[in-house]
């Protein structure tokens, strides 16, 4: 296995601030409960604008002091904004990145971003050539967002890196985790060709400017699927991702990784999905102040259908029985877990053919009790997945939706 | 040609009493790709059998006319979606189907409906079309 050492410059090039055509004469972008200036058009499909209304999907950062940026993607560009009130009002977005037609804006692809003080880090991916090789690119600012570098590839190869996840250890270092091919592409020439792709991970201790070594996790792994990434209270992420296991069997694991070590991989349940189809449906995963994880995922399998949630006592025990998620009948996707103190958070989304609404549940026994469900919020149109973020002593759900905007909701027990 | 949510039924009108297969997949989901060129000979070894393609990834037109002309497909039935893929547009064509690309639709004389995720069995299929029955 190789191990290239990534080098990765950023300057600050120049203040590269691009303000999006204003549709309206308002300076900010207003919540769904102030629905004045909006240009949204009445066919939610022929929507033109960058603006939040007409985004593919949104990833929030809540720093320490309160504010919330978020980063989107939208005609094919990739956007940021800030909010100083919640997710109430947005500053002028920034426009970041332009791929028109060739970023990735699949069901399970978004923008990721980290905030650490006035530095800030975007990661997105888009296909770069006529075979669909995907690249993943970074962003920084070091000004708290009043100019930021142009987009450059965390990887220089031929081949594709895509699905890339950022996440930031409790320590401070910047892990960045990505779906990769240039073993499958290895295999392709050799005349052997591998399906799926491979698990790669680097990391960084200067917020992104520069990359120590990717490593790969695993080699055989679905190639269309998020993967999911948490810490624990040493810094050291646990992954979870869907695996190719012998048989082609897509089915779910969790591993954890490190600077120098790379740990073993441990199934979460026998779903036994034998499938060569691409799911789009990625897992989630928290990691408990005790240690513990958690996660939901998405199956097909000959044992079960549908989405699921299991624990395990730090990593060192089997996974606890799957427990299904969601209200019978209804189709439940895009399962999202998050940990805050003594509370485990679940959201998830149920669809009736009508309406999509978001669900939680939360557990304060390290996920062997949970709550009824509660309907945190719903709409009829178009809906990126539902996130959990937590600041300020709470757990929110950021969800974007078409219809009913962009929100930022505070969950209550 | 463009599809897009609402038009489900549009299609399904086209082709009453006669067994069609609808298949859907993207310019971006590898095994869809790495399959295509199949399909293009099996609509060329097939000539009687109704094909209908639906791309659904959010790519440009030329890619997907790229992508049907490497497969020997550009005279095929091509749709491509205008709308967005998500649960709205799934629920009226297969309320069960959760996205999975490739996907296809083997559909019968008398209507009833087979959905089958992943790649195809050609030999399958070819005997499918050839049984006189329904």
């Amino acid at each position: 296995m190789n191990s290239i050492k990534s080098q990765l410059i950023v300057g600050v090039i120049s203040t590269f601030c691009i303000f999006v055509s204003v549709h309206t004469s308002a300076q900010g972008h207003h919540h769904a409960s102030n629905p004045v200036n909006r240009s949204i058009d009445k066919k939610q499909d022929s929507c033109q604008s960058n603006f939040l209304e007409c985004a593919n999907a949104a990833t929030p950062y809540f720093t320490a002091n309160g504010q919330l940026y978020l980063v989107w993607s939208a005609q094919g560009n990739v956007l940021i904004a800030k909010s100083t009130d919640l997710g109430k009002s947005f500053d002028s977005p920034k426009k970041l990145a332009e791929h028109g037609k060739t970023l990735d804006t699949g069901s399970d692809a978004r923008p990721q971003i980290l905030v650490d003080q006035q530095k800030i880090l975007v990661a997105y991916a888009f296909f770069k050539d006529t075979q669909w090789n995907a690249q993943v690119n970074l962003i920084r600012s070091e000004d708290g967002g009043e100019s930021f570098s142009t987009p450059l590839p965390l990887i220089q190869n031929d081949s594709s890196q895509r699905f890339p996840i950022l996440g930031q250890s409790p320590q401070g270092e910047v892990w960045i985790i990505w779906v990769d091919k240039r073993l499958i592409q290895e295999s392709k020439k050799r005349g052997n060709p591998m399906l799926g792709g491979s698990i790669a991970y680097a990391w960084s201790s200067d917020f992104g400017k520069t990359f120590i070594e990717e490593q790969i996790a695993n080699k055989h792994t679905c190639e269309c699927c998020r993967i999911g990434m948490a810490f624990n209270s040493e810094g050291l992420p646990f992954i979870v991702y869907r695996a190719i296991l012998n048989g082609g069997i897509r089915d779910h694991v969790t591993q954890e990784i490190g600077k120098k070590r790379i740990g073993p991989v441990r199934r979460i349940a026998l779903d036994d999905w034998k499938t060569d189809a691409c799911p789009h449906h990625g897992p989630a995963i928290t990691v408990s102040d005790k240690n513990d994880i958690h996660v939901a995922w998405f199956t097909q399998g000959s044992q079960r259908q549908g989405v699921f949630y299991a624990q395990s006592k730090d990593h060192e025990a089997l996974y606890s029985q799957a427990k299904a998620i969601g209200s019978e009948g209804a189709i439940i996707s895009r399962p999202y877990l998050l940990s805050n103190e003594q509370d485990i958070w679940i959201v998830w989304k149920e669809f009736n053919g009508k309406e999509t609404r978001i669900m939680a549940q939360y557990s304060v026994t390290e996920g062997l009790e949970w709550s009824t469900s509660q309907v945190i919020s719903k709409t009829a149109g178009y809906s990126d997945h539902p996130l959990l973020i937590k600041g300020q002593g709470k757990v929110f759900l950021s969800w974007l939706t078409r219809l009913d905007g962009y929100q930022f909701i505070a969950l209550k027990k | 040609m463009p599809y897009q949510k609402g038009d489900w039924e549009s299609i399904l009108k086209k082709v009453t009493d006669e067994k069609v297969v609808i298949h859907f997949w993207g310019v971006t989901c590898a095994p869809c790709v790495k399959e295509m060129p199949l399909w293009g000979k099996f609509t060329h070894e097939n000539k009687n059998a109704k094909i209908m393609y639906i791309q659904v990834d959010d790519v440009s037109k030329q890619m997907v006319e790229q992508m049907l002309q490497k497969a020997n497909l550009s005279k095929g039935e091509n749709f491509y979606l205008t709308t967005a893929f998500d649960e709205y547009l799934r629920y009226e064509i297969d309320p069960q189907w959760r996205g999975e690309t490739p996907m296809t639709i083997w559909i019968d004389r008398d209507g009833r409906r087979t959905r089958k995720i992943g790649t195809t069995n050609f030999l399958e299929l070819k005997r499918w079309f050839q049984k006189n029955n329904l």
